[in-house]
């Protein structure tokens, strides 16, 4: 028999599944909601309801987005020369923080990852092969993970663009900026000496 | 707590809270472990790139009484997978025995056999060199694991089967002559006709290799020209000995098979 009323129950049950939270936290959350008021509960029920019916994935860039194309895709203001692949559209606002790259993204949903079953069918390459073919893109970026993974994932990509007149690039990895040499590891060190540029 | 200095495999990890990782890490010392590696995500001064799956490192972790979790210190990294070009084969190898490891090793249990085949085969593991070193791991993890049939004689009558072509079947342990191969009719392993058989012929020259992986280590056979067709039959046969002892089918070998090699 459960410890709690049926509807208790079911929201213990749905909290569980989201990643990082336990039996406990999912608990605790469960009890927060119910202690709320049912303004604040309807907003979360509200949001999470408006989440999936509004937003979707942009049909050129796969991004996540309310408006179709993105906003990225759509702005006036952005070249549409270059192309940056990413893995998942989270990583896009990290780029976009830097205020150094004014392009267009593409996202993958993911990487290579044969531990996890996923194969280069299951990438949205072909969409951004398509769009390379379209014309008036003069380099893609490969922002991939610095991971076993996301390097499989940018070497893929490369030789299916590879047939196409633009510029594949990848991005650079070495030590962060503000760090001590002293704790930087052997790979990223030996990967940042290879990258070394005139001054 | 004890506090431990080992060398050690990074297997998989997955991230808990804000930015900490659970690791799965195969010491040389204590066999298989799982441990936090606080902050992991957030700060690389204790673990810099070492958590990548397959990194070859020295770790420091301790054992705390009555959790079954160790806590990771610090990882000083040996040898990484990042430090040689990565393609999607190499990745699907490297995958292979990280999946095996983890399925089939139990915890704190030393193993240092299968360690040292581990560090052997993921040296030898490059972007135009896969298949010999998954060959030679599949066949190896099998025997090491005791789950490798004799590989010199037929499972049902004993006849000896060097020399000539040996048949096995995902369904049955071991090789059969001919005559007791699945699917052969009165008198073969499952007394059945041959159409609902999946038998596969094992070659002479794959058997007369297997015989040769056992007794070469792998630095000497990576000189040799293993292309994915080489020794394929002799791979299906390892794999499937594993994959039946573990009653499920293997991801990677799904991965490998895409790329026309298992």
């Amino acid at each position: 028999m459960s410890q709690f009323a049926e509807p208790m129950d079911r929201l213990i049950e749905a909290l569980r599944k989201l990643p990082g939270i336990g039996a406990k936290t999912a608990q605790r959350l469960a009890f927060y909601i119910l202690r709320s008021s049912a303004a604040e509960a309807e907003e979360l029920a509200d949001a999470v309801r408006q989440l999936k019916a509004r937003l979707r994935l942009c049909s050129s860039c796969n991004n996540i987005t309310d408006i179709d194309p993105c906003v990225y895709c759509s702005s006036a203001t952005r070249s549409r020369r270059s192309i940056c692949v990413v893995e998942e559209p989270g990583n896009i606002a990290v780029i976009e923080k830097t205020r150094s790259y004014n392009g267009l993204y593409h996202v993958l949903h993911g990487a290579l990852s044969p531990l996890n079953g996923v194969g280069p069918e299951d990438l949205r390459a072909g969409s951004l092969v398509g769009r390379v073919q379209r014309g008036g893109v003069e380099e893609v970026i490969l922002a991939t993970n610095p991971t076993v993974e996301g390097e499989a994932t940018a070497v893929y990509l490369a030789g299916l663009l590879h047939s196409l007149p633009i510029r594949v690039t990848r991005i650079a990895t070495g030590v962060p900026a503000g760090s001590d040499i002293e704790y930087a590891d052997e790979v990223t060190l030996a990967r940042a000496m290879e990258g070394r540029r005139d001054i | 707590m004890i506090q431990h200095h080992a060398e050690a495999v990074v297997l998989r990890s997955w991230p808990i809270h804000e930015a900490d990782q659970i690791i799965s890490l195969f010491t040389r010392d204590m066999g298989k472990i799982k441990g936090v590696a606080k902050s992991a995500a957030k700060s690389r001064r204790r673990f810099g790139g070492a958590l990548e799956p397959t990194t070859y490192v020295r770790a420091r972790y301790t054992e705390r009484p009555k959790q079954e979790l160790v806590r990771l210190d610090s990882f000083e990294i040996i040898r990484s997978p990042l430090s040689a070009p990565v393609d999607y084969g190499r990745a699907a190898a490297l995958a292979f025995f990280v999946e095996i490891l983890e399925e089939t090793l139990p915890d704190h249990d030393p193993q240092d056999d299968i360690f040292r085949l581990l560090i052997a085969v993921l040296e030898q593991t490059r972007v135009d060199s896969i298949w010999m070193p998954v060959t030679y791991f599949a066949l190896w993890i099998t025997r090491l694991l005791g789950w490798l049939p004799d590989l010199s004689r037929c499972s049902v009558c004993g006849e000896r089967l060097a020399g000539s072509s040996s048949y096995f079947d995902a369904a049955f342990d071991g090789l059969f002559c001919e005559r007791h191969s699945p699917g052969a009719g009165h008198g073969s392993v499952d007394g059945a006709a041959g159409a609902l058989s999946r038998r596969a012929v094992l070659s002479a020259d794959s058997l007369a290799l297997a015989v040769r992986i056992f007794r070469t280590p792998a630095s000497a056979l990576v000189s040799e020209a293993w292309p994915r067709s080489r020794a394929a039959d002799l791979r299906r046969f390892a794999v499937q000995s594993l994959e039946r002892h573990l009653e499920r089918r293997l991801t990677t070998a799904v991965a490998l098979l895409r790329l026309g090699g298992a």
